[in-house]
């Protein structure tokens, strides 16, 4: 984590397990009012730096992977450690306390979210016949980890913008328990849950909380929902000004020496005589955490627990981890009006005897079991 | 591990296209190795496309016969080869919504050669409905962006379409003459006399019937005299008569050519999907695939016995 | 898949290379395009018969590039005058078609084509245009692609 942050965190964090990401700073930004918007359409791109958060843990967060030697096991004992891990977590045991009551849901309620792997990019027809396309996320496997509420969130994070709001630990991708430190899997024995493979953290509203330990899916959204979708962009490493600034360089021929892909002059001279800070420079591109507002749910495939987004751009590479929640655009989050979301989540133990579809569509949203599309005579 | 030696093998043996390394390529089951080259256009695989079967042969085809035809059928089925794409959850949803619109909509099986008739949807045209007759010149796209240009002639202008395959929009494709040539892409008939891409309208289809091999048509196209849209000296054309231009032009073509890029092994391989995922991808279809067919021949003997009342 | 690999910027000199990227040929109308006149007028006729064809000096669109049913104005025969493209060789999008010629149509200043039939195909898209001076242009099109 950069230094400028880590001095900005409280001094008890010590206690505080950090092995979620993304920067904090960035998502109270999303719900604090006196920091505002800071990706609004009309402004121009505007540099910030704490989006350069590095991927490497600190050194209070809870050690995660073991790495000790390979302990070289007989086959006996490699099958007896499997027949045990299937043993812990395969039975389903009845919870230690009865489930948490459900409050009902307003429109300034926020709701946990999702950690989606990004698996493709598909074109979809509407029913006009205009073609669009949609990225698919999975939801890879969410289970709740953890709640954490306001009141110790406040203590613990003093300055902080979003003091109403408590922590939803959600984690992501169930994994093996051997490839984990005694430490790491000691954060899932509240929830009851397998480790997992990656761990995020969401914003919610004290009303929204979820119970550690319950399954997230796909029907946590519906079709029709805007959501915002946020994951480190695609690395792509040390670049020059060119293409990580879209500057236009110098010319390729008429003499130009040794002055194709530069950046040109740094700057003015005067009073500020210097390079100004943030001065666009070459320097690592790409790996920083990127929000994509206001994207549109065509589709839910419920067996496999898929959303079709909308568009092509949701960031990162392709089978990274997504965050998904709900959007917070005023023009499209849910208003009161309209039909209410599954509060706190999806609960698929309330429609175990229900049918629920397979695939379920948008109605503009072309189905292809449906026969072409046909324009009527205008009369 | 095996594949790759099979591969090894069987490289040698074929004249590799040096411009292109068409993703349509595939790893044949019999053991030759297929990339945009005649090999492609062995008659190792007759054709599938049954105007009117009497026998319901498909639905008792086993899959391994039925897994020889359906990379000609379905080309576009198979995944981009791009190793940091794959994915197999998108690409079973991908391939049922697929397989959804082959259920609805009759997609022939073509060739890059073939004359079709594509009836799409266009509310700015007489009756909703637009219909082209051409010669596709050209095809490509993997999954649902599978698409193909179809080229004609018409009152002396040379016209192009491009069509989506899984497009809602396409209402029929009507398969007037199947046939291929012997390029994998026809676009220098761009460069040629109009004589060449001139199509009826009104053509009548020419039947084929169900497992006739699937007939070369090995004209050799004369190309108008240059300028030229593409260099054509450096590409492989087998469709093309001389081209009569000066030696320079020849000598300057072996300069650039890459000869050595037919050894290239693991070239070949990345632009491939491995007969394992492959054999994958049909077993998947197959089932739907008989169910189609099946309701398709019902669905003809109805109108037959419709028509004979 | 049209192979536009000997556009991909490799320039070698008799010595070595200098490579710098170019686009790809992109086929666009843009100022001092040649044009294909296809109606039946008689300036357009002229023009094309004499081996200089109209060039486009303007197009009346905020990006400078005129595609199929874009307003521009060409210089022929030592005039000027305003004209309609009425079909174009730039790729176009799925169901669209794509000429081998761009074509275009003369109209004077009130709009009105300056001949009485166009003897090429026009694409269908045309029609979703039909404002006002278009509708005359399409009353002259004899037959729809």
């Amino acid at each position: 984590m950069a230094a400028s942050m880590r001095r900005l965190l409280p001094g008890n964090c010590g206690r505080f397990i950090q092995n979620v990401l993304p920067n904090e700073r960035l998502l109270e930004s999303r719900y604090s009012k006196s920091h505002g918007n800071t990706f609004q359409r009309t402004l121009p791109y505007v540099q910030f730096r704490m989006t350069h958060s590095p991927n490497t843990p600190a050194p209070w967060w809870t050690k995660k992977l073991d790495t000790s030697a390979p302990e070289d096991l007989t086959s006996d004992n490699e099958a007896f450690l499997q027949d045990m891990v299937e043993e812990k977590y395969s039975v389903d045991s009845p919870l230690k306390e009865g489930p948490w009551e459900r409050a009902d849901w307003t429109p300034r309620s926020v709701r946990c979210g999702l950690i989606c792997r990004k698996i493709g990019v598909i074109p979809q027809w509407l029913n006009n016949g205009k073609k669009f396309y949609t990225t698919l996320l999975q939801v890879a496997d969410n289970h709740v980890i953890r709640y954490t509420p306001p009141e110790i969130n406040r203590e613990r994070r003093r300055g902080s913008r979003t003091p109403n709001f408590g922590i939803q630990v959600v984690g992501a991708d169930s994994a093996d328990p051997r490839l984990f430190k005694a430490e790491y899997l000691g954060l899932f024995q509240e929830a009851g849950v397998m480790p997992k493979h990656h761990l995020s953290r969401f914003f919610v509203t004290r009303d929204a909380v979820i119970q550690p330990g319950t399954q997230l899916n796909a029907m946590h959204f519906s079709v029709g929902d805007f959501v915002d979708c946020q994951a480190r962009t695609i690395d792509h490493g040390y670049q020059g000004v060119v293409k990580k600034w879209g500057m236009k360089g110098g010319p390729a021929s008429h003499g130009a020496t040794k002055f194709h892909r530069k950046m040109g002059a740094t700057g003015g001279g005067g009073n500020m005589a210097r390079i100004w800070p943030g001065k666009k420079m070459p320097g690592h591109m790409g790996n920083e955490w990127r929000i994509l507002k206001g994207l549109k749910i065509w589709r839910i495939n419920t067996k496999y627990n898929v959303l079709y987004v909308h568009g092509p751009c949701v960031p990162g590479p392709h089978h990274c981890y997504v965050r998904v929640m709900d959007t917070i655009l005023p023009l499209r989050k849910r208003k009161g009006d309209g039909p209410k979301p599954p509060f706190p989540t999806w609960f698929a133990d309330d429609y175990k005897d229900q049918e629920i579809p397979e695939e379920i569509f948008d109605e503009s949203l072309h189905r292809f079991t449906a026969s072409s599309i046909e324009f009527e005579e205008e009369k | 591990m095996a594949a790759s030696i099979a591969l090894a093998r069987q490289i040698t043996r074929v004249n590799i296209n040096n411009t292109k390394i068409c993703r349509l390529s595939t790893v044949c089951t019999d053991g030759a190795f297929c990339n945009a080259s005649l090999k492609r256009y062995s008659d190792v695989a007759p054709s599938r496309s049954d105007p009117e079967p009497d026998v319901v042969e498909s639905h008792n085809e086993t899959l391994s016969n039925a897994q020889a035809h359906y990379r000609y059928i379905f080309p576009e089925i198979l995944p981009n080869p791009d190793s940091t794409r794959r994915n197999k959850v998108c690409e079973m949803l991908e391939r049922n919504d697929m397989m959804n619109r082959r259920s609805v909509l009759e997609i022939p099986e073509f060739y890059v050669g073939s004359i079709l008739a594509v009836t799409a949807s266009d509310k700015y045209a007489a009756g909703n409905t637009s219909r082209f007759v051409g010669i596709c010149i050209d095809r490509g796209g993997c999954g649902l962006r599978a698409w193909f240009i179809l080229r004609n002639v018409i009152d002396d202008q040379g016209i192009e379409i491009m069509y989506e395959m899984y497009s809602p929009m396409i209402r029929e494709i009507q398969m007037l003459k199947l046939e291929k040539r012997l390029d994998e892409s026809l676009l220098y008939l761009r460069d040629a006399p109009n004589e060449y891409s001139t199509f009826d309208f009104d053509m009548a289809e020419v039947p084929h019937v169900a497992g006739d091999h699937v007939p070369i048509n090995p004209l050799k196209v004369k190309l108008r005299s240059r300028p030229w849209l593409e260099r054509y000296e450096r590409q492989d054309l087998k469709g093309v008569e001389d081209l009569g231009l000066a030696q320079k032009f020849y000598d300057r073509a072996k300069q650039l050519a890459t000869p050595w890029e037919k050894y290239d092994i693991m070239k070949q391989y990345r632009a491939t999907v491995t007969a394992e995922d492959q054999d994958e991808v049909f077993r998947d279809i197959h089932e739907k695939q008989q169910q189609i067919e099946q309701a398709r021949i019902v669905r003809r003997r109805r109108k037959k016995l419709q028509s004979n009342r | 898949m049209s192979c536009l690999t000997l556009l991909n910027g490799a320039i070698r000199n008799g010595f070595g290379k200098a490579s710098f990227s170019t686009t790809q040929s992109l086929q666009q109308i843009i100022k001092l395009s040649r044009l294909r006149v296809v109606d039946n007028s008689a300036l357009g006729r002229a023009a094309m018969q004499s081996g200089k064809p109209p060039r486009c000096i303007h197009v009346y669109k905020n990006t400078g590039v005129g595609t199929i049913g874009d307003k521009i104005l060409v210089a022929i025969m030592g005039q000027k005058k305003r004209g309609y493209i009425i079909g174009c060789r730039q790729k176009q999008a799925a169901g669209v078609p794509r000429f081998d010629s761009n074509n275009m149509v003369l109209v004077d200043d009130s709009g009105t084509p300056l001949g009485t039939r166009i003897r090429v195909p026009v694409p269908s898209c045309l029609r979703g245009k039909a404002t006002g001076d278009f509708s005359k242009v399409l009353a002259i099109a004899s037959k729809f692609v």
